[in-house]
């Protein structure tokens, strides 16, 4: 409320905080008839991009989040927080996404610290994703800004000393461990980030997947497994020769068995030549199918010799 | 362009592998200026804010990166009583930085460390902020990974540093 306040007092000169737009002087004050209605606006200048103006409607100052600068004692408690062991962001990135947006938005000063300070603690347990390492950028450098002009002083002293309490001297960063995070109570969705961020690391597999994967890999070692022992036998037989030879293998040759399909082709052979279907009595068909093809066979062999006779006389 | 001066003698070596970094790093032309008389009234360690403020104008264009070099200490900076190890200073989005190698042993053998700090300072003049990553020559200078590192930016650092570079060529 407090803050709300002390963004509806705005004059003419003042240097204000837009929420994610960073520091903006008040030029004016204008008023402006839309739609038969009359409306008054700040205009505010944005600092980094003196060229552009932003009209903000004075009812909606505060809704929007607009306030002015912090003060030398605010900064001094975001010293202390970052100092502070504070707790740890979420492993859940959603959570921890939407935390950080609100932060950014509507948390002021301390809340961009708290987004800058919860993602540097958790680039100690893994390097952020390229979202988040933008998010960090953006909060950093708006907290800089911040903290420069409520001190007075250049930007790189800002966030040198910032910085200074965030990476102590001489001393490295701590490594964390998912341990820590969790023991606040967050939820362990690192498989996410690694996917997320494009790493190396193993794809996380359903159950179901798994288990196929699991049995599939077992099935190959055991057939592999298997051959080498019917191998063997035949390899110390035949010398050094046919063990090379055996080696010389492809390791999926076991596979082949499953993927042939005989037995449909007396079927299919059935069908086109008694033009019954095989599915009522597969035995019939099977049977009825070798009949089939002993007489085509028995009908294409003299069809065959007979050029063959023709060219001997 | 970026410009290198010097308020002190360097090796030539030494400064054309200096500028060879900075246009490897920036692919922005990179020469030396040459040594620049030190503003009067400077006794070490130099305030390094100051020296930069008063420091001679070497640019030719406006939009010129200038890096001043010197061999002498820098006073070290107190901000809201904590203290900031100084090796060099920037203006943030703007055009000077300061660089010293006074705590770099044997210079000339150590030009990827004077390299990384150099990295560090005109990264800033383009408004990249410290890093995360410690390989990254934007990661914070006084920190022991810091001296250990190669003279080169992160992937995310050498986009930011670029997509400025694009927008400040007109």
């Amino acid at each position: 409320m407090a803050e709300a306040q002390k963004a509806l007092l705005l004059a003419v000169g003042d240097r204000v905080v837009y929420p994610n737009q960073g520091l903006c002087k008040v030029t004016g004050v204008q008023a402006m008839e839309i739609a038969n209605q009359k409306h008054s606006f700040f205009l505010l200048q944005p600092e980094e991009d003196p060229s552009s103006t932003i009209r903000v409607p004075q009812a909606k100052v505060a809704s929007i989040g607009i306030r002015k600068i912090g003060d030398a004692s605010e900064v001094q408690g975001v010293i202390a927080f970052l100092k502070s062991d504070s707790d740890k962001a979420s492993l859940d990135w959603k959570a921890r996404a939407r935390t950080n947006v609100e932060r950014m938005a509507t948390g002021g000063l301390i809340g961009l610290a708290e987004v800058v300070k919860g993602l540097q603690v958790l680039s100690e347990l893994r390097p952020l994703p390229p979202k988040e390492r933008a998010l960090y950028n953006d909060a950093r450098h708006l907290l800089v800004t911040e903290i420069s002009a409520a001190l007075n002083v250049p930007a790189c002293d800002a966030e040198d000393m910032m910085d200074v309490v965030l990476f102590a001297p001489g001393k490295e960063r701590p490594k964390r461990t998912a341990e820590e995070f969790r023991a606040q109570g967050g939820e362990d969705d690192l498989a996410i980030g690694d996917d997320l961020m494009g790493l190396d690391g193993d794809v996380p597999l359903d159950d179901s997947e798994e288990g196929a994967g699991a049995s599939e890999e077992t099935s190959e070692e055991n057939a592999e497994e298997s051959d080498e022992g019917e191998e063997a036998p035949k390899a110390a037989a035949a010398g050094k020769k046919a063990k090379a030879a055996d080696s010389a293998k492809p390791t999926k040759a076991p596979k082949e068995p499953k993927a042939f399909k005989a037995p449909k082709e007396p079927k299919a052979a059935a069908f086109a030549a008694t033009g019954k279907k095989t599915t009522a009595a597969p035995k019939k068909a099977a049977a009825a199918g070798k009949a089939a093809l002993a007489k085509a066979a028995a009908k294409a062999a003299p069809a065959k010799k007979k050029p063959a006779a023709k060219k001997k006389k | 362009m970026i410009r290198v001066a010097t308020f002190d003698e360097y090796e030539p070596a030494l400064v054309k592998q200096l500028c060879k970094v900075l246009y490897q790093a920036f692919a922005v032309g990179t020469e030396h200026v040459g040594m620049v008389p030190l503003p009067a009234g400077f006794a070490e360690p130099y305030s390094a804010h100051e020296l930069l403020v008063k420091a001679p104008v070497v640019q030719a264009y406006q939009d010129d990166k200038v890096l001043y070099l010197t061999a002498k200490k820098l006073a070290p900076r107190k901000v809201s009583g904590i203290e900031i190890p100084t090796t060099g200073v920037s203006e943030y989005d703007h055009q000077r930085a300061l660089v010293s190698s006074a705590h770099i042993k044997n210079v000339t053998d150590n030009a990827t460390l004077l390299a990384r700090y150099a990295l560090q300072e005109i990264g800033h003049t383009w408004g990249v902020h410290h890093c995360l990553d410690h390989r990254c020559s934007m990661y914070p200078p006084w920190t022991p990974s810091f001296l250990e590192g190669e003279a080169i930016f992160c992937t995310f650092c050498r986009e930011a540093s670029e997509k400025k570079i694009r927008l400040a060529k007109s």
